[in-house]
């Protein structure tokens, strides 16, 4: 929260320029890969609390994604965990001293949306098979295949533009507050910071995986069964 | 808000290496963990329900066994109570006989007992009795109870059967000594010659007959033809009582 939320390109690499969003995602992938690397411990041995944790996490989220998408749960955790896991640490990044959420860079949601937008449909031709997958915009009526367009690209925009700004006006707002009252003023604000951006990294990740169930379910769940 | 594309395209980039990353070190280990541990668990509880049946199974074999075992000792108890049974009337029907046997052979050992005791004391109160009579008899020995003893055998001999007095004349003639006749006191002439007369009549005219005396007769005679002798006193007759006292009063 150094007062400079807009990106800030670092340096460039190749034709690309490396903004502090990306290192700051960097460093958050250095450390959620440092924080999850661990041992395949058997059964019998004892288990850290760490282990213990990571275990709880991974299964609470497969039983989140399970109760919402029980045929291909599995096959979702990956993406959809990952999702949570990541936008739970970076809204969290900008209650640190220097530093700004990658989630309060357009950018990054939008990079995020594009991914859920083309997952849905990935996971659905997956699943389904790309004609059959493509068939279900134009049933019941063909007429009804603008309004699926647009609402699939209103909703991944929603998406984007959701995620940026609470996590925008949330980082923005805190910086007012610290501006004008001072140092002990903004602790509250703190509080809530954390609490909208777990809220927000749940919204997201869930939005994600009903976007997916709903491209997978929705025709129905017979081919599920015949792939087993 | 502005759009960078390259933190944009950085940023999916960034996130499908972090999807990757954590599918590789996080979701695969810790499912596979969890896994293997379900798979653990339900073989444990596989085998701790297996080992409840076997166990189950058991238990109703040993129940069987035991129930099998009672009815045994039972059947064995029941046998051993027959033997016993058996085997104590056997007993006390020998014990019985025994104690038959050792009572009939107490009885006659009682009997012979109490039939030598009746014996002894019959002897001892035959003796007394014999004694008593003797010192009676010698209290009251006197010529003249030898008088009346002496009428008294004459008239026994006058009065003999013909077959003892053919006996007697028989001994005397074929002795041939003289008639003994013994007295504990001195006879009178007139008891002499009366003796005399009988005598000879029993055994012939020819007859001699010698007269002596003998205080241990008491009182009476004893009179001698040839291998008879006639006892007519009081000591032949208390040792004919003591004899008849000895053989128990036959």
């Amino acid at each position: 929260m150094d007062g400079q939320l807009p990106a800030v390109a670092l340096f460039r690499l190749g034709h690309l320029f490396v903004s502090d969003t990306v290192v700051t995602t960097w460093g958050l992938m250095l450390f959620l890969f440092l924080l999850c690397r661990g041992h395949n411990r058997g059964f019998h041995t004892e288990r850290t609390a760490w282990e213990i944790t990571r275990e709880g996490l991974v299964l609470a989220i497969q039983e989140a994604i399970d109760a919402v998408l029980p045929e291909a749960g599995k096959r979702v955790l990956p993406f959809v965990g990952t999702l949570w896991i990541y936008l739970a640490a970076a809204n969290l990044t900008g209650i640190l001293p220097g530093l700004h959420s990658p989630t309060a860079d357009l950018s990054t949601t939008t990079g995020l949306a594009l991914l859920v937008f083309l997952s849905v449909h990935w996971y659905g031709i997956q699943i389904h098979g790309l004609r059959r997958y493509l068939r279900h915009y134009v049933e019941p009526n063909p007429i009804l295949l603008p309004f699926q367009i647009v609402s699939e690209l209103s909703r991944t925009v929603a998406l984007a533009v959701r995620l940026f700004g609470n996590m925008f006006s949330l980082e923005m707002a805190a910086l007012l507050v610290i501006i004008v009252a001072g140092f002990l003023a903004p602790i509250p604000i703190l509080f809530l910071h954390i609490i909208e951006a777990l809220v927000q990294a749940y919204i997201f990740g869930m939005l994600a995986l009903v976007y997916i169930a709903g491209g997978i379910q929705s025709l129905g769940t017979k081919a599920l069964a015949k792939e087993g | 808000m502005q759009l960078d594309w390259s933190t944009f395209w950085l940023e999916i980039i960034n996130f499908l290496i972090l999807v990757w990353l954590l599918k590789r070190f996080l979701y695969k280990p810790v499912l596979a963990a969890v896994a293997q541990r379900r798979a653990a668990i339900e073989k444990q509880l596989a085998d701790a329900q297996t080992r409840q049946e076997e166990a189950k199974a058991l238990e109703g074999q040993y129940r069987n066994r035991l129930g099998e075992w009672e009815k045994e000792k039972e059947t064995l108890y029941t046998r051993l109570n027959e033997e016993i049974e058996v085997r104590r009337e056997k007993m006390t029907a020998a014990l019985e006989e025994s104690l038959s046997q050792e009572r009939e052979k107490a009885h006659v050992l009682e009997e012979r007992r109490l039939k030598e005791l009746q014996e002894k004391a019959r002897e001892a109160g035959g003796r007394a009795g014999v004694e008593f009579t003797a010192r009676l008899f010698a209290r009251i020995a006197s010529p003249e109870l030898e008088s009346k003893l002496t009428a008294v055998i004459l008239e026994d001999l006058r009065k003999l059967p013909e077959a003892q007095m053919a006996a007697l004349r028989a001994g005397s003639a074929s002795n041939g000594r003289p008639i003994r006749v013994t007295s504990a006191f001195p006879i009178s002439d007139v008891q002499r010659d009366a003796v005399s007369a009988v005598l000879k009549q029993i055994s012939g005219n020819g007859a001699t007959i010698e007269f002596c005396e003998d205080r241990g007769l008491l009182a009476g005679l004893r009179i001698s033809i040839g291998p008879w002798i006639v006892h007519g006193n009081l000591k032949d007759e208390l040792g004919f009582f003591s004899e008849m006292a000895g053989h128990g009063g036959e």
